[in-house]
């Protein structure tokens, strides 16, 4: 059979850094390929040069044959390559049909018309959807599904999943797999990005392993093992830090530092209690706009509560009430953001100075003299400690790599000296190993005595680093249970029911 | 395969930096020595010691407005009320000096008046939360219509027996005249304010990233206030210069281009208005270029509008430029996200 996809000696660079290099890769018409690598290992901006979002610094890409260069993504979707993303990219105000046709509407449009032909559309695919609905009711798994119908109308012949079931309901999944069945006999051939491996060994007929941003491993899925992919992913003994394989005993409680009760923000935050101890990390799982990040940032004053109604916060027993991060900050609370490059560095700084920063955060004197020479003391001191890789003293935050950035925000949070720490999605976007020496590094926090919250929608981050795990659903912590008695099916079941 | 350990460096490491980078402030120097040796070879009186003192005079204004104004864009802002407070302030100290009080007395309580107004336009700023742009606009004419109601006439004359203020007008330190002096003075207490104290990090962060800054704990409201006062100061020392210059202060001047002259300055210098970026030594370069320029088409008689055609179109040009040596592109943009 001809490949309909094939990358030869393929390379992407970002600023002299390789996403990927030297990568070879075929797929076949009616074929599931699953793609597997860690954060960072160069899948999604491999399955991006496909779908036209980048093109390749080197080597070539051939579609059907004939070597191409996408010059952008609807390019792509004419010759039939669709990817479905992980945020979905539909209008949120705007009902399924009107999003189904987007961009084909005659000049004089019929909505009538249009629900009609959408609806026959979604019932020949077997979609339970309401043609009418706007979307921004629509459910996650819902929304998945316009986006396929969409891609299907377009005729795609490939279509590109990234991570497609990491917000699914265990029968939303099958839904999900049945349909994508569907398609693959019908010739369409399927590239598939996922974490949860045991998925990919079931439905992938082949599979493609990356790390590093190099193919190290690709062959049919029926000869590999999930031992043998993790080996692949991780390239070292990695896999049990990094999958919570390895149960432990939780740590034990330590002094009450937070209690939050009835805390209610905005329609995000819906009347929800919990706890945080000293000395122990408190983990807490969510799927993606459950509230969970709501919560930390109105902890840590970067949002206010509601003024009436809103419940009440205590720091070592005693009542706060924060508008802005500052007195939050000064009282021992932290919040390390989840987009780091939004709200968490300086970009034009170097990694030094915002070190310094963060030191500078602390005092009271606005005329008080700065040592320049400081920046650099603090880069390398911290930078021993945190393993920062390589950093040039006059590298700009913005041109270091994901890991280092991450380790640059952590550390500048350490040096405000906080007594409560709140990581929001520690890892996202972090090269493999600076995961595993993040998670180290949060276990050593709480082994020192400090309360550590971690956020995170990547299950076995959470089931990796947690003493005591929070589930959080629909704007509240419906559910409390320690790692010894948690399970990814117990939690996942918490977070979706 | 190569995939053993040596392919991670390359990805988490960067090659060394480059040691000398050409960015706008050396294009900006680079036109400043063309443009004075074109007109010291063209222009006869352009070298003469009295053009050269002329010019020194005028860019002192102008420099001294563009320290504050660079202030305030290093903190992601724009002051547009500084002419207006500049003119205010200085015109409420003669007016209410015209009562008998004395002018030193008189100038010190025109300096809380623009502090004040400062005060009044960071709290706008910070706590209203107001985009600058349209903050300052707004508040610039309310300053000026306010001042226009007050003072009967546009033109208000200093008192001609105060000593400072002849001092600023002809006075001279080491043959420089003490306009350039002062201007000099505040540019170095600004540039020593913004690297070495730590408000000055401070406000290099806020304006960086406004949002980073917050999350982190940093006072961001106190420093953005804290600013616009600074620059009302600065816009009032800008402002007790002129007056010693021409002996009173025409408060018709904010009808003028001086406010559009300063951002020229300060954007022409290098001191991006996305923030964080730049110093007090950017707007000296970028005072020296606009000065040498507006002497040199004075010399040759060109009008008024020609001469603003001609200052808008090198700012174009050095931003065009700026944009080509330092591209912002997926590349540059996307590089810590692999």
């Amino acid at each position: 059979m001809s490949n309909i996809i094939e990358f030869k000696n393929a390379t992407k660079t970002f600023g002299g850094v390789a996403a990927f290099k030297n990568v070879d890769f075929t797929l076949k018409p009616g074929e599931i390929h699953a793609l597997l690598g860690e954060n960072g290992a160069g899948k999604s901006t491999l399955t991006k040069v496909m779908s036209g979002v980048y093109r390749l610094s080197e080597g070539q890409l051939f579609h059907e044959g004939r070597a191409v260069e996408f010059g952008s993504p609807s390019e792509a979707l004419k010759a039939g390559i669709a990817m479905v993303f992980q945020e979905t990219n539909l209008v949120p105000a705007m009902t399924v049909a009107q999003n189904l046709y987007l961009g084909e509407e005659k000049f004089f449009n019929r909505l009538r018309g249009l629900n009609i032909q959408a609806r026959q559309f979604l019932a020949g695919m077997g979609f339970q959807v309401d043609p009418t609905a706007q979307v921004s009711t629509l459910g996650a798994a819902h929304k998945q599904m316009v986006e396929i119908a969409r891609a299907v109308h377009h005729k795609a012949r490939v279509l590109i999943f990234d991570e497609p079931t990491a917000t699914l309901t265990p029968e939303e999944k099958r839904h999900f797999f049945n349909l994508v069945n569907r398609l693959v006999k019908q010739g369409v051939a399927i590239v598939f990005i996922t974490h949860a491996l045991e998925e990919a060994l079931e439905v992938a007929d082949r599979v493609t392993v990356m790390r590093d941003g190099e193919v190290v491993a690709t062959g049919k899925a029926a000869d590999f093992t999930r031992n043998s992919i993790v080996q692949a992913m991780v390239g070292r003994n990695l896999s049990e830090t990094l999958h919570g394989e390895a149960r432990r005993a939780p740590r034990g409680y330590g002094e009450k530092v937070l209690s939050v009760e009835n805390l209610s923000c905005a329609g995000l935050v819906r009347n929800s209690s919990f706890s945080v101890f000293a000395g122990q990390v408190t983990g807490m799982f969510g799927l993606v706009g459950a509230g969970r990040t709501e919560m930390a940032k109105v902890v840590s004053g970067v949002m206010k509560r509601n003024l009436f109604h809103g419940g009440e916060i205590r720091l070592f027993g005693k009542s706060v009430r924060y508008r802005v991060p500052r007195p939050a900050m000064l009282d021992g609370i932290v919040y390390v953001t989840e987009d780091r490059k939004f709200d968490g560095f300086f970009e034009t700084m170097t990694a030094g100075e915002n070190l310094q920063i963060g030191e500078l955060s602390n005092g009271s004197n606005p005329v008080s003299v700065v040592s320049l020479s400081r920046a650099r003391e603090l880069v390398d001191d911290w930078g021993a400690r945190l393993k920062l890789k390589q950093i040039n003293d006059r590298a700009r935050m913005i041109e270091l790599s994901g890991g280092n950035q991450q380790k640059v925000v952590i550390a500048k949070s350490l040096i405000q000296k906080p007594r409560l720490i709140i990581f929001d999605e520690p890892t996202r976007g972090v090269d493999v190993g600076a995961i595993v020496e993040i998670h180290q590094l949060i276990n050593d926090l709480a082994d020192q005595g400090m309360a550590v919250v971690v956020i995170s929608s990547y299950l076995p981050e959470i089931m990796a680093v947690s003493d005591r795990i929070l589930v959080v659903k629909r704007g509240r912590v419906v559910e409390e249970m320690m790692v010894s008695d948690a399970t990814e099916e117990k939690i996942m079941f918490a977070a979706v029911h | 395969m190569a995939g053993d350990k040596k392919a991670t460096p390359a990805i988490l490491g960067r090659g060394p930096g480059k040691p000398i980078k050409i960015n706008q402030e050396w294009v900006v120097i680079a036109i400043s020595v063309i443009l004075f040796v074109v007109f010291s070879l063209g222009l006869d009186k352009f070298l003469s010691e009295g053009n050269i003192i002329a010019l020194l005079k005028n860019v002192s204004i102008l420099g001294t407005l563009a320290v504050g104004m660079g202030f305030v864009v290093v903190g992601r802002g724009i002051d547009l009320t500084m002419v207006a407070v500049m003119v205010v302030g200085v015109a409420f100290s003669i007016w209410i000096s015209s009562w008998g009080i004395d002018f030193t007395l008189a100038a010190l309580i025109g300096a809380g008046l623009a502090a004040l107004l400062g005060l009044f336009t960071g709290i706008m700023i910070a706590f209203a939360e107001i985009p600058p742009i349209f903050a300052t606009l707004a508040i610039a004419s309310s300053i000026y219509g306010s001042g226009r109601i007050v003072f009967a006439s546009d033109v208000l004359y200093a008192p001609n027996n105060v000593q400072w203020l002849k001092w600023i007008g002809s006075g001279t330190v080491f043959g420089l005249p003490a306009s350039v002096i002062i201007f000099g003075v505040v540019a170095a207490a600004m540039g020593i304010f913004l690297r070495k104290t730590r408000f000055g990090r401070l406000v290099y962060a806020t304006g960086d990233n406004p949002s980073a800054a917050r999350n982190m704990g940093l006072p961001t409201r106190p420093l953005i206030v804290t600013q616009y006062v600074i620059s009302a100061l600065i816009a009032f020392t800008a402002g007790l210069i002129m007056t010693g210059l021409v002996t009173g202060i025409n408060t018709r001047l904010y009808n003028s281009s001086l406010i559009y002259d300063v951002l020229l300055v300060v954007v022409l210098g290098g001191i991006g208005l996305s923030g964080g970026q730049g110093g007090v030594r950017n707007v000296i370069v970028g005072t020296i270029l606009v000065g040498i320029l507006t002497n040199g088409m004075t010399i040759l008689n060109f009008s008024y509008t020609s001469q603003n055609l001609i200052k808008s179109i090198i700012l174009l040009i050095a931003l065009a430029i700026d944009a080509i040596i330092n591209p912002r592109d997926e590349q540059t943009s996307q590089s810590g996200d692999i």
